[in-house]
């Protein structure tokens, strides 16, 4: 037995293990086991196996199935547009500018409060009412007022917009790691070949900034399918459910209407959804290496 | 011309900055007008200055125990993490047995389990235990979290050569000695990483004290905000100064962390 010899290590992991199962892996198997039964909540009694039922009512459900279609178009949205802003970007701010270090300090900030609060304060910004700043800005051009909020389509585009502002700098960051790693060889190569600023930038520094893409897509990706706090203080999840993602439906069938069984459906839908993203993510990865 | 086509740039961008910026310049401008003077000009200057608004909103949202709650959590949550994490770590990477692959894989499935799929059974479970609506509840949750640490730490390993290790337990150091006394410290530089973004992230989290906690006497400050959203929806003056006493401890903590949060980042050992 070599394994007695591995004792006194497996202590080590002891601690770590117990905390985990107990608080990760053991409510992940009862959330699967619920999500087959009919559980009202409260005791374990007069508990049915009722099989695929809450699965088929999840998809049924016209808001569970909006909050999902929600859920996507947001986590597509973005991570295309803080990829398409945040590589300029990181190329900007990689520059000798003598304000550099103040320029990379403003762009991250925005990723340092909670989301909480930001989706707070922007609901300010984009309200309706004499202080929202944002419709006054519109007026100075002689626009008519924005529905930022209250209407379906252009809440989205908001919550994404909001989204973008937060999270672009602190992704600028990790092209700008990449960027710093290209060797200046491979620019004075391309320079003497006659190649534009343009050119080296589509030529040279894209190609070279894959591995960093692979990593913020993916980190963009798995972050916005579970966004639950911007959204539920920007827009508490309206017009309508114009803006409710995932997160939100889950909490909303378990905690408030008590559908347990389809809350956790859905949420192991949600799950597997996130797992195989994930899989696809160390799959990338891998290749990178 | 290559210095004017450079002024220029640089304007442009700082620009760019200030629209950045904005929205905590209109957040913070507009604690010290009435709602009044909020509505006729959202980002002027104000009258004169006054800290009425924060004294009201320092009070009214217990900003001493709400703060020590924040504190109490993170502190004890993120020191949990990094122990758990680092000790899981230590054999995960250096053993040779096959257990340890399969605890590896084991941790790793944690890493695809979002939170909302486990919250119901969470909640469940606290109330089962009666640490619901209880900070050590929450800390117990929020230590869960060492997966993720002991994920980054046994990459860590990966890079640390193992002679000092192997110096010391032929020495006659023992495996438990040989962790706190050798491994711990050369761990510090993923560590002092770990921690910082750790705290960030278990300061500004909402989800879970949202769930747990329900009374006033655990709220962390970031619960003090969506509290007063529905206390405060016409003083909107008190609303921003609540928002801004909550922001302050977290962008104080950015800016003396600043230097290691770039680091973190660049060394591509956080995964967001």
């Amino acid at each position: 037995m070599r394994l007695k010899k591995e004792l006194p290590y497996l202590g080590f992991v002891f601690p770590a293990f117990v905390v985990y199962t107990l608080l990760v892996m053991y409510p992940l198997l009862q959330a699967v086991g619920l999500s087959f039964t009919d559980w009202k909540g409260v005791t374990f009694e007069n508990l049915h196996f009722v099989g695929l039922k809450n699965y088929i009512d999840v998809f049924k459900d016209k808001q569970i199935v909006m909050s999902i279609t929600n859920t996507i178009k947001y986590a597509l949205a973005v991570p295309i547009a803080i990829t398409v802003l945040a590589i300029p970007l990181s190329s900007v701010l990689n520059s000798k500018m003598r304000t550099r270090n103040l320029q990379r300090a403003a762009f991250f900030f925005p990723s340092v409060p909670s989301a909480l609060v930001l989706g707070f304060l922007w609901s300010y910004i984009m309200s309706p009412l004499d202080y929202g700043l944002l419709n006054r800005f519109v007026a100075k051009f002689g626009l008519k007022p924005v529905l930022w909020l209250a209407d379906p389509k252009m809440a989205m585009v908001s919550v994404i917009a909001v989204t973008v502002w937060s999270q672009l700098g602190w992704h600028a960051c990790i092209y700008l790691a990449q960027l710093q790693s290209i060797s200046s060889d491979l620019y004075e190569a391309a320079r003497i070949d006659g190649a534009s600023t343009l050119q080296l930038f589509f030529k040279v520094t894209i190609p070279q900034l894959k591995p960093a893409m692979v990593t913020s897509v993916m980190l963009l990706m798995i972050s916005s399918l579970k966004v639950f706090d911007l959204p539920f203080a920007l827009t508490g999840g309206g017009p309508g459910y114009a803006t409710t993602m995932i997160s939100q439906v889950i909490i909303e069938r378990g905690f408030v209407d008590k559908m347990y069984g389809r809350s956790m459906a859905s949420a192991i839908v949600f799950f597997i959804f996130v797992a195989l993203i994930t899989v696809l993510q160390q799959k990338a990865g891998a290749e990178k290496e | 011309m290559k210095k004017i086509k450079g002024v220029a740039g640089e304007t442009v961008m700082l620009v760019l900055c200030a629209f950045m910026l904005i929205p905590f310049y209109y957040l913070v401008v507009n604690t010290f007008k009435t709602p009044k003077e909020m509505t006729a000009s959202p980002l002027a200057l104000p009258v004169s200055i006054t800290f009425e608004n924060y004294a009201k909103a320092f009070d009214n949202m217990d900003f001493i125990r709400s703060f020590s709650n924040s504190v109490l959590i993170t502190v004890v949550s993120v020191f949990l993490i990094v122990i758990l994490g680092a000790m899981a770590a230590y054999p995960i990477a250096r053993r040779k047995h096959k257990i340890y692959k399969g605890l590896l894989m084991y941790f790793l499935l944690g890493y695809m389990v979002p939170a909302q799929t486990i919250m119901i059974p969470l909640y469940l479970l606290l109330q089962k235990i009666h640490l619901l609506n209880n900070v050590a509840g929450l800390i117990l949750v929020y230590a869960s979290w060492c997966n993720f640490a002991m994920f980054l730490y046994q990459g860590f390993f990966k890079g640390l050569p193992t002679d000092i290790e192997e110096a010391a337990m032929i020495d006659g150091c023992n495996p438990w000695k040989c962790f706190w006394r050798v491994v711990l410290p050369l761990l510090k530089p993923i560590t002092t990483t770990i921690i910082i973004f750790e705290v960030m992230w278990v300061w500004n989290d909402f989800l879970y004290p949202y769930l747990f906690l329900s009374s006033n006497k655990s709220f962390t400050l970031v619960m003090q905000v969506y509290k007063g959203v529905g206390q405060f929806s016409n003083d909107w003056s008190m609303m921003l100064s609540t928002m801004v006493l909550v922001l302050v401890p977290v962008v104080i903590f950015y800016l003396i962390m600043q230097k290691h949060i770039v680091a973190g980042i660049t060394s591509g050992a956080v995964k967001g």
